[in-house]
């Protein structure tokens, strides 16, 4: 191809453009303290918020070609384990590390192409192994899970 | 004397059991994630320092296992390379060319043998000229003042931006990205908070560790998800045997990519993949029609495998004597010794020669470790490929999870893990790399504090930054990196390396 296409480097710039005027322009509304020494918390972010501007002006006139993105068939799973993690934060307190871990592998193990029982088992038995090699024999407090009266 | 004064110290630090244990451990992790592809050394370190906090490890104890993970991890990514034609790392994709043929023509064997040979003798050679140097510059950077450092930190990003990734204008937002969020939270001087968008959680900042898991590891996993997973292989390995005549024969070969590959190292920016690269192409000209690259020439394997490790001790250079740390691990390093109390930088060597001298003692015996490790038990390493990657995969997520959620028992975390993990996999696509965004959110920090310390001390001159000879120097040094990039092109063709882990 003589001529590709290279939209997706132009919108990230835009998008970094942006980035840095609003960057710039919060940093320009802190009030300074009258205690604050000669500097101040302004300049520098105002020097990374010129220097990105620069940049990603840069990148707009000078783009790559688009990457070759997946296909759309990959959005779903993309989706999935991205969604996951976010639930996953969510639940690992209430429900304990123990249980989300286990749904959580289970997860990717049948997105990486396990059969749904050997993720289950596999992610129970690693997140319990792993559940008590850190709390008990190291010490990291990890939550046991609130809705089950536990800490 | 004295450095053999420090040294006989180091090693009275690294001979200690628990000393002992890291760095066996160190190195162990550090082959196996080696070998395993899709987890690189990035990642590996960053699990890892959270078990370093757990286990309450003094700073000698912990930079002692995480450097052993580093260069363990030179050594492990040889092995795929030669025996699957799958680099384990980004720094040993150049091993794949004369490695594999080696191994498709019966010589495995020989082929393993000389890369751990080549790493000993570069991994040996680098902290040797990490221990004669290193002092040196210290006792040179100890008069740094705040300007001298901002220029330096100047010089370091653009270094980074210009080397970092094929497109320098990724490499310079990727970097300024970077120190974008070093600024969120609370302004240390003032006290008032900045970026926060009121949220509580980041008061304190970003945490390094959550940044660099979720950008390297979640990333990671998405790209894996992406690719589907490389196919379960069943691998020979044979007798891991080199004769003492094919050992000469890359004796020279070893000698020149280890010095290559130091120096490559010490570079901000250019780490052990650059290293392994240049020295590949360097051997295949000095050597010409007289070797046969590309045909599984042995001098093919030892050149790459002998500067990657040397470049790992080459990047402890800037990171123990100038705090300043070149590549994405060395600035996992960096956040993990500050982390523990140790602030490194010129003063490192007469605060806590403990942490410098153990560390360097520790790299000698993890060198011999390896060998000795890696010659009778490659065999068992490549065994671990077979480990489906359903149950890898996500087994190293849980225990990321536990690293990211451990940081400051705060889910939260784990949400900024997402966000970044996101990131990284869009940025790996469009080819922006991802170690100059670690660089700067570990160094954005200081790299303010120098500058409102210079400014006060000028009462707001900018024109102190530029009032010392060394600061000039470093300021025309980083307009030369980022201004004539083609020069440099010239030796290292950035097109051909995926060099986001460097």
């Amino acid at each position: 191809m003589p001529n590709p296409a290279r939209r997706a480097d132009r919108i990230v710039g835009v998008l970094l453009l942006l980035l840095a005027l609003g960057y710039g322009w919060t940093a320009s509304r802190f009030e300074v303290g009258l205690l604050s020494d000669p500097v101040g918390p302004k300049p520098f972010p105002y020097l990374i918020a010129f220097c990105t501007a620069a940049a990603s002006l840069w990148l707009i006139l000078r783009p790559d070609p688009d990457p070759q993105w997946p296909p759309a068939a990959f959005w779903l799973p993309l989706g999935l384990v991205l969604g996951s993690l976010v639930a996953y934060a969510y639940l690992l307190v209430p429900l304990g590390f123990t249980l989300v871990t286990t749904l959580e592998m289970a997860l990717l193990a049948v997105l990486f192409g396990a059969r749904w029982w050997q993720g289950l088992l596999a992610g129970l038995a690693f997140s319990l192994v792993v559940y008590f090699l850190f709390t008990a024999g190291l010490n990291v407090p990890l939550p046991a899970g609130r809705v089950w009266g536990l800490r | 004397m004295d450095i053999l004064q420090a040294l006989a110290n180091g090693f009275g630090v690294a001979f200690q059991p628990v000393n002992l244990l890291l760095v066996f451990v160190g190195c162990l992790v550090g082959t196996l994630i080696g070998v395993l592809p899709g987890i690189g050394p990035i990642s590996g370190v960053a699990l890892l320092v959270p078990l370093t906090f757990a286990l309450k490890l003094p700073p000698e104890s912990a930079i002692i296992l995480l450097a052993g993970i580093y260069y363990g991890a030179m050594y492990g990514g040889s092995t795929t390379s030669i025996l699957l034609n799958i680099p384990g790392e980004t720094s040993s994709v150049v091993t794949t060319l004369d490695g594999n043929q080696m191994a498709r023509q019966g010589r495995a064997g020989a082929a393993l043998a000389i890369s751990a040979w080549g790493s000993f003798i570069a991994g040996t050679l680098s902290v040797l000229a990490l221990m004669l140097l290193g002092p040196l510059l210290a006792q040179w950077a100890i008069r740094f003042g705040p300007a001298e450092y901002f220029a330096l930190m100047i010089f370091g990003f653009s270094t980074l931006s210009a080397l970092a990734g094929k497109n320098m204008a990724k490499a310079l937002l990727a970097t300024l990205f970077g120190l974008l969020l070093s600024t969120v939270g609370q302004d240390p001087q003032s006290g008032m908070s900045r970026f926060t968008f009121g949220l509580l959680q980041l008061e304190d900042g970003m945490d390094f560790l959550v940044v660099a898991i979720g950008l390297f590891a979640v990333s990671e996993v998405l790209m894996i998800l992406e690719d589907k997973a490389p196919p379960a292989v069943q691998a020979t390995v044979g007798r891991v045997y080199l004769s003492l005549k094919e050992f000469v024969f890359s004796l020279g070969s070893i000698l020149r990519s280890s010095v290559l590959g130091f120096i490559i190292g010490v570079l901000p920016g250019a780490g052990a993949s650059i290293a392994s690269f240049v020295a590949y192409t360097v051997e295949k000209r000095l050597l010409g029609s007289r070797a046969r690259f590309g045909q599984g020439d042995i001098r093919g394997v030892a050149a790459p495998e002998s500067a990657n490790n040397a470049a790992a001790g080459g990047a402890m250079i800037p990171l123990l004597t100038l705090g300043l740390p070149g590549s994405g691990t060395t600035a996992i390093m960096l956040g993990a010794l500050v982390s523990l109390g140790v602030t490194p930088g010129p003063q490192m060597f007469q605060q806590h020669p403990n942490v410098v001298w153990g560390l360097i003692a520790s790299m000698y015996v993890g060198n011999a470790m390896l060998l000795l490790l890696n010659l009778p038990l490659v065999g068992l390493f490549v065994r671990l490929l077979a480990v489906p990657s359903w149950f890898l995969v996500p087994a190293v997520l849980a225990v990321s999870f536990i690293g990211v959620y451990a940081v400051n028992n705060n889910p939260f975390d784990l949400l900024l893990m997402t966000v970044f993990g996101l990131l990284g996999y869009l940025m790996r696509k469009l080819d922006f790399p991802l170690a100059p965004v670690l660089l700067g959110l570990v160094l954005g920090y200081l790299m303010e504090v120098n500058l409102r310390r210079a400014l006060a001390i000028s009462n707001g001159d900018v024109g102190f930054l530029f009032s010392s000879p060394i600061a000039v120097a470093l300021w025309v040094l980083a307009a030369l990196s980022l201004f004539a990039p083609s020069l440099l092109s010239r030796f290292v063709r950035r097109g051909a390396l995926g060099d986001d882990e460097i």
